[in-house]
């Protein structure tokens, strides 16, 4: 018989240490910055120069970090929409789809109501059209998944393909309400002015990144005191328990979904009122929902933590695209690095969940005892 | 490794001498962090007897055993095993010695089928299986120890008394000599238990030793030539003899004090009818699962429902409580109908229920125990946790619940904690104060001490008034407590006696469904 003289075990941990719960993301950041720095070695860049542009073109600058805030407005968004579907064990992977449907929902509202309301009546119609669209896209999975158990994880991601077809038929088919009918090129149609915000000052920061600060906030509030999110801790842990308790798993279950896909709706709309002003047909190539899943992930669904994750996300994002335009690195190296992250993130679970270490079989004893 | 292994564990060995020992342990240490499992245990096992392992949940019989079967190195202490020091590395080790383990929690693939299960994890097995032939001996192997069994069965079709049958001729199959039953009665009712114990009859017979680990004392005396105490992970005591031993004594060695398990039954009289149940039918799918039973529960009056498991007990309870509407007839809980109005309605006019799950459908596992005294309460829109607390931190204290506060997770508690942690709750009324308590095998899985502590608190709140419904497997439970007794066969009630009088034989028939 082969002998391996050790052994790795994996011990499953009773609770998890405070300090790992930080340490491992944080390994997980490091570990695909090693990673990303071979694969940039051996393509003959240095890991050295790339890392340091790309942490000054996402954090250091003042474009840098107010880009970053300005993307992570989208993906906390998109990041508590996919955690908060988590929390009762729902997948919603069509945040993307979602976010679509927000963004036309967004400029219907925009457009249409005109420019008969002031901003401050116009900006939250656009943001609460987009959300309500968002919503709507979800509504058929969710009611399918909370009546008739259908997988919810194949449902809102296929629905995520048909709102990309959407997206394109709005702008390119010609006489479409969404489509600019100015130009013959084929463009989103502007909204009202009043449906749109200023940035401040002479960044691409939108006020609705505050927005998205309080609504996470709001949401780790729900989950954590009030009756909703009582229920939600209940059904998720075991439906059996809230039979016994006659709490409504299926209305919960439509609750939460319909929350989860208005929260990626709102991301799009956010881009009305912010930075397209329009429905900017290259969204559906930007992965924002989908982004929002990674963000979600990294910060281990806690609704809490997602801040921190959307934005140390956005600004690997924002420092990885600008790669291309400051050095000849391409701009896959920025979106391999987000991969990677998420790899090492999900990776990482196993040493919080695990005690592991590597034991040496007792070899010797074994053939004392032959002898 | 390799090389001592096949020394030993080469075919049956000579068991003439039946007084042979088979497998030692000398001063065996494990810790765990925090825990001293096992301190300096001694234990052995002589060819073709039975040696009980006995002690509370936590003693350490359970480490002990992994110790014996190679699951676990010890820290200090070693193995003997026909009297050369042998070192287990891994249960395949272990196997390869003729040490076997037959865990409480099957290891079976449920889409196999019977002979398929038997011989996996085997390593000489050819490319192309010879099925016939490994049926053949697998039905051979089962029929030499009286445990009969259809190889090409599935297992996912089997019962849970015969998948224990399949693991146990699994560990045959691969040669065990010592067999290491891990609470195996646990899972199965007492017919099934009988047969078992006919097993294990027939395996000592052929010379095959059994290290039987358990906490009922009573088939604990009926099963075993000796007996070694764990507590606290220490030996505390051995016994010998099958049969002549004292079950008070084996407590007291157990637990470390005098336990009185027969709890007194009520002797006053009865109130008024609490719980009126008429007609009560329930099919599902067509099934019958309850047929037309009607029965009452007064105040201060304790009801013990008798039966083999599966017979409707759990149907019935669900339904009283509300969880599950029945097909005909009516419940009515303190004169308000409560047929088809769903858990919460039944709880405001005074229903209490402890489920025989207690993790999962009881208690919310990863909640603590505020946030699952909150589960059948009336919860504002903003959960107020903060005028709770008081009252959580005060039912600790008063059901004596081994918790680090009102914080602790209802999965970090032992089965007993968790019970009480139940029976606090739904004891202390919710919506309205509790007058009809529904109670099933609430001492199922626990030890010694929880058990007479959850009777006490039990009989208490017959004693304050409360009607009870007691559901139980454990016939002896049923018998000692409750003032009246039914039994239920296939979901109907079959037979009815008070308690004071009751006939275990009749008891026992009509469970059969011979009345």
């Amino acid at each position: 018989m082969m002998h391996i003289p050790f052994r790795v075990v994996f011990e499953q941990r009773g609770e998890t240490p405070r300090r790992l719960s930080l340490l491992v993301p944080l390994a997980s950041v490091f570990a695909a910055l090693f990673f990303g720095a071979l694969f940039l070695l051996a393509t003959g860049h240095s890991p050295i120069d790339t890392y340091s542009n790309m942490f000054q073109d996402g954090f250091a600058s003042f474009n840098g970090i107010t880009d970053t805030l300005a993307l992570s407005t989208v993906l906390i968004c998109t990041g508590i929409s996919a955690a908060f579907a988590f929390q009762m064990n729902l997948y919603n992977i069509g945040g993307e789809g979602q976010l679509y449907l927000g963004l036309i929902g967004g400029a219907w509202a925009g457009i249409a109501l005109g420019d008969h309301l002031p901003t401050l009546m116009m900006v939250p119609l656009v943001l609460l059209c987009g959300a309500l669209a968002g919503a709507a896209w979800i509504f058929v999975p969710a009611f399918v998944r909370s009546r008739l158990g259908t997988s919810e994880i194949v449902s809102t991601l296929l629905l995520t393909y048909i709102g990309a077809s959407l997206i394109k038929h709005v702008i390119y088919t010609p006489g479409s309400f969404f489509r600019n009918p100015n130009t013959s090129f084929p463009q989103g149609r502007l909204v009202a002015d009043s449906a749109s915000l200023d940035s401040f000052g002479s960044s691409r920061l939108y006020p609705t990144f505050f927005v998205a600060l309080i609504i996470a906030g709001a949401l780790y509030w729900v989950v954590k005191r009030t009756e909703f999110g009582y229920r939600i801790n209940v059904i998720s842990d075991s439906p059996r328990a809230a039979h016994y308790a006659g709490i409504n798993a299926r209305r919960t279950t439509m609750w939460v979904m319909l929350i989860s896909g208005a929260l990626s709706g709102l991301a799009g709309a956010m881009l009305i009122v912010g930075p397209y002003g329009k429905i900017e047909p290259s969204i559906i190539t930007l992965g924002y929902g989908y982004a929002g899943i990674v963000v979600a992930a990294l910060a281990r669904n806690n609704l809490g933590v997602i801040i921190v994750s959307g934005i140390l996300f956005s600004g690997l994002r924002v420092g990885g695209n600008n790669l291309q335009v400051t050095t000849d690195t391409p701009i896959h190296i920025g979106v391999m690095l987000q991969g990677a992250i998420l790899l090492f993130a999900l990776g990482g679970e196993a040493f919080r969940r695990y005690h592991i270490h590597v034991v040496r079989v007792h070899d010797a004893t074994v053939k004392k005892v032959a002898a | 490794m390799s090389n001592t292994s096949h020394e030993v564990a080469q075919g049956p060995h000579h068991t003439s001498g039946a007084a042979s020992t088979a497998l030692s342990a000398h001063s065996i240490d494990k810790k765990f962090p925090g825990v001293l499992a096992n301190d300096s245990v001694d234990f052995d096992v002589r060819a073709g007897e039975v040696h009980t392992l006995l002690g509370e949940n936590g003693a350490g019989k359970s480490t002990l055993a992994a110790v014996l079967c190679g699951l676990y190195q010890p820290d200090a202490g070693y193995l003997m095993r026909n009297g050369k020091r042998i070192n287990l590395s891994s249960p395949r080790a272990g196997l390869q010695h003729g040490i076997a383990m037959v865990h409480q929690h099957f290891r079976l693939v449920e889409r196999f089928t019977v002979s398929e299960n038997v011989i996996l994890g085997s390593r000489d097995l050819p490319f192309k299986l010879n099925r016939r032939e490994i049926n053949e001996k697998v039905a051979a192997v089962a029929e030499s120890y009286g445990l009969p069994i259809d190889p090409d069965a599935t297992v996912g079709d089997l019962s849970v008394g015969q998948r224990q049958r399949v693991e146990i001729v699994k560990a045959l199959y691969q040669g065990a000599e010592i067999l290491l039953l891990d609470e195996p009665t646990a899972v199965l009712v007492p017919s099934e238990v009988e047969k078992l114990f006919e097993n294990v009859h027939a395996m000592t017979a052929a010379g095959k030793s059994i290290v039987f680990i358990s906490h009922k004392l009573g088939e604990v005396v009926e099963i075993s030539d000796r007996v070694t105490v764990l507590r606290n992970g220490r030996v505390t005591g051995h016994v010998s003899g099958r049969g002549t031993t004292d079950t008070k004594e084996l407590a007291r060695l157990m637990v470390g004090r005098d336990i009185e398990l027969n709890a007194q039954r009520a002797t006053h009289a009865t109130g008024h009818e609490v719980l009126q149940i008429r007609n009560l039918s329930l099919s599902i799918d067509d099934v019958a699962v309850l047929t037309e039973i009607s029965f009452n529960v007064h105040a201060g009056e304790m009801v013990g429902i008798a039966g083999v498991a599966g017979n409707g007990q759990r149907e019935l309870a669900d339904t009283i409580a509300g969880l599950i509407s029945p097909t005909s007839g009516s419940v009515s809980i303190s004169g308000a109908m409560t047929t088809d109005c769903g858990p919460i309605q039944a709880r405001e006019v005074g229903l209490a229920y402890v489920p025989e799950d207690r993790l999962g459908m009881g208690l919310v596992p990863s909640m603590s125990i505020l946030d699952n005294l909150l589960l059948t309460r009336d919860r504002q829109i903003v959960v107020d946790r903060v005028s709770v607390r008081p009252e959580a931190a005060r039912l600790i204290e008063q059901f004596e619940i081994k918790a680090n506060g009102p914080d602790h997770l209802a999965r970090k508690l032992s089965g007993g904690n968790a019970q009480k942690v139940l029976l606090a709750r739904e004891l202390s009324g919710g919506r309205s104060a509790t007058k009809l308590l529904v109670v099933c095998s609430p001492t199922r899985g626990l030890d010694v001490g929880a058990i007479e502590t959850v009777r006490r608190l039990i009989n208490d709140a017959r004693s304050a008034g409360q009607a009870i419904l007691l559901i139980s497997e454990d016939l002896d439970e049923v018998l000692s407590l409750s003032d009246r007794v039914l039994v239920l066969y296939r979901g109907a009630v079959v037979h009815e006696t008070s308690g004071e009088t009751a006939q275990l034989s009749q008891v026992g028939a009509a469970m059969a469904g011979l009345s």
